[in-house]
């Protein structure tokens, strides 16, 4: 009997190395970190550097993490670069981090070194921002500072706000529709008692909203229900396995004072750099009315738009191949 | 800090009124950081106090055991952790361990891969040997077999789980573990 046990014990080991996910075999692999305040930020880049066009990919959250989506986006790397950055606290990131710089302002500082060492490395090489969720907020904080936006030849959106008072007027909006819509009548009562405006916006409870939008499937994919994705994640990645779970309160200042704040709606109209517009359509945590509205706004610069059907907030994970299709196209 | 020195001390003073004729022994062994990010560890085992417990012929010993265990997060760090550790093991009259205990760590890390610091606004300079230095307080617990109990065979296997808890890390802490399997070779007869 123990035999077996020690054979099963074996087996297990095996199965856990054998689950790793496999790598294409990029040209380029480099790992690189940014020491910037405190903070270590990976930037692991990946792909074929002949190309000399960088994807770097801006993660969301905030504290969300840039590798851990490489399962998905790994496609991208046979015609392009991916340099997956993990933000200041987030992902596989370390150091003695202060809280006080969980700022936009920090993050956004960052990124123009990430950007900037990104073409200390790859001299001559094109970088195109690929921001998902909170990495939208980040990314338009960053172009819409000083002369930023000459520093990147394109950003891709991927299901991300420019407001926080149009995002929440939207969440609400999604949600009472979808209330309606199910015959949730508890949810319809509590959504039409509490009506979101650009007054209210900054000082309304925003999260029974957001647990009502959730309820009602504004976004029912989860990560963690691909056993293969977890443990590729957890035993065969450069992921710190338990980080994602150690920060969350650290960015209680994020969620209660600044994000509140967020506003960049006027200063959209300065960008004049290509904007590609990717969303989920089926998202209720940041829903297409967001990227209609982010369009109206972007008066001066190229748009394109993508809509994916059958996904939610994270759509390279739901329509991988449509979504990689069109990175591809946007930086080509 | 002043209980870590504290804790210190008392390791010390332990050693100091050790009984001479318990055996000592090296430990070594596979260390996995969350299993799979691959290393070595090994480790002096002190037995401070050992006796046999008469109901069932278990032994029961405290051990100091200073360690040094080094390992690989490929694309992530290279670790390295230095645990004075303080072990409870009972081992049974056939030869089965049972250990518990606690470790007051020391670790450090290397970043696997080029660092850069900015140099003014639009430059870098490279940083040598980037990483980080922190506490690691661990408790473990583990099972394995003491061959020379039935088969007069001076060795013991041993296979042991370790949570760890790494302070600071970024805004707050970080729990790690590892796993560790590996053997005890005596270094004098008992």
């Amino acid at each position: 009997m123990k035999t077996v046990y020690t054979y099963l014990s074996l087996i297990s080991l095996l199965t856990l190395l054998a689950c790793s996910d496999r790598d294409p075999q990029p040209i380029e692999d480099n790992t690189l970190f940014l020491r910037n305040k405190g903070a270590d930020m990976p930037i692991w880049v990946k792909g074929d550097r002949q190309s000399n066009k960088i994807i770097l990919y801006v993660h969301g959250g905030p504290g969300d993490c840039a590798m851990c989506y490489r399962y998905y986006l790994k496609g991208l790397e046979a015609n392009a670069m991916v340099a997956y950055w993990d933000q200041r606290v987030a992902g596989a990131s370390s150091g003695k981090v202060e809280e006080s710089t969980l700022r936009y302002a920090q993050f956004s500082e960052d990124m123009g070194f990430v950007v900037k060492l990104l073409k200390k490395q790859y001299p001559g090489s094109e970088i195109y921002l690929l921001a998902h969720s909170f990495g939208v907020e980040l990314s338009w904080q960053y172009l819409t500072s000083g002369t930023n936006q000459q520093e990147v030849a394109g950003l891709m959106v991927v299901n991300g706000m420019f407001s926080f008072a149009n995002w929440l007027m939207s969440v609400h909006e999604w949600a009472l529709s979808e209330a309606q819509r199910q015959g949730n009548t508890e949810a319809e009562k509590y959504l039409m008692d509490h009506p979101v405006t650009t007054e209210n916006a900054a000082t309304i409870e925003w999260e029974p909203i957001y647990r009502w939008m959730y309820k009602l499937g504004g976004n029912p994919v989860s990560l963690y229900d691909d056993g293969k994705y977890v443990i590729n994640y957890a035993f065969n990645s450069p992921n710190t396995a338990l980080a994602q779970f150690t920060h969350s309160k650290a960015y209680s200042y994020y969620g209660n004072v600044e994000s509140r704040r967020f506003e960049k709606g006027p200063l959209l109209r300065d960008i004049r750099i290509p904007v590609a517009l990717f969303w989920g359509v089926k998202d209720g945590i940041v829903p297409l009315a967001v990227g209609e509205a982010t369009k109206q706004v972007l008066t001066n610069a190229p748009v394109t738009e993508v809509r994916f059907s059958e996904s939610w907030h994270e759509p390279f994970i739901t329509e991988t191949a449509k979504f990689n299709q069109a990175v591809l196209n946007f930086v080509r | 800090m002043k209980n870590l020195t504290q804790l210190l001390l008392s390791l010390a003073l332990m050693l100091a009124v050790m009984p001479e004729a318990q055996a000592q022994a090296l430990r070594a062994g596979y260390y996995g950081e969350t299993v799979t990010h691959y290393g070595l560890k090994v480790a002096y085992e002190l037995p401070l106090r050992s006796y046999v417990k008469e109901k069932n012929g278990a032994q029961k010993t405290f051990l100091f055991a200073p360690g040094l265990a080094a390992y690989r997060h490929p694309h992530n760090h290279i670790g390295l952790v230095l645990s004075p550790e303080l072990t409870y093991r009972r081992t049974s009259r056939r030869g089965r361990t049972f250990e518990v205990g606690l470790a007051p760590s020391y670790f450090r890390y290397f970043l696997e891969g080029t660092t850069y610091t900015p140099d003014g606004p639009d430059d870098f300079k490279q940083v040598r040997w980037a990483g980080g230095n922190a506490f690691l307080p661990t408790a473990f617990i583990g099972i394995g077999k003491d061959l020379s109990v039935r088969k007069n065979i001076p060795l013991a296997w041993y296979t042991r789980l370790n949570v760890m808890q790494q302070r600071p890390y970024n805004t707050s802490t970080l729990m790690r573990f590892s796993l560790e399997a590996g053997v005890t070779i005596p270094l004098q007869k008992q």
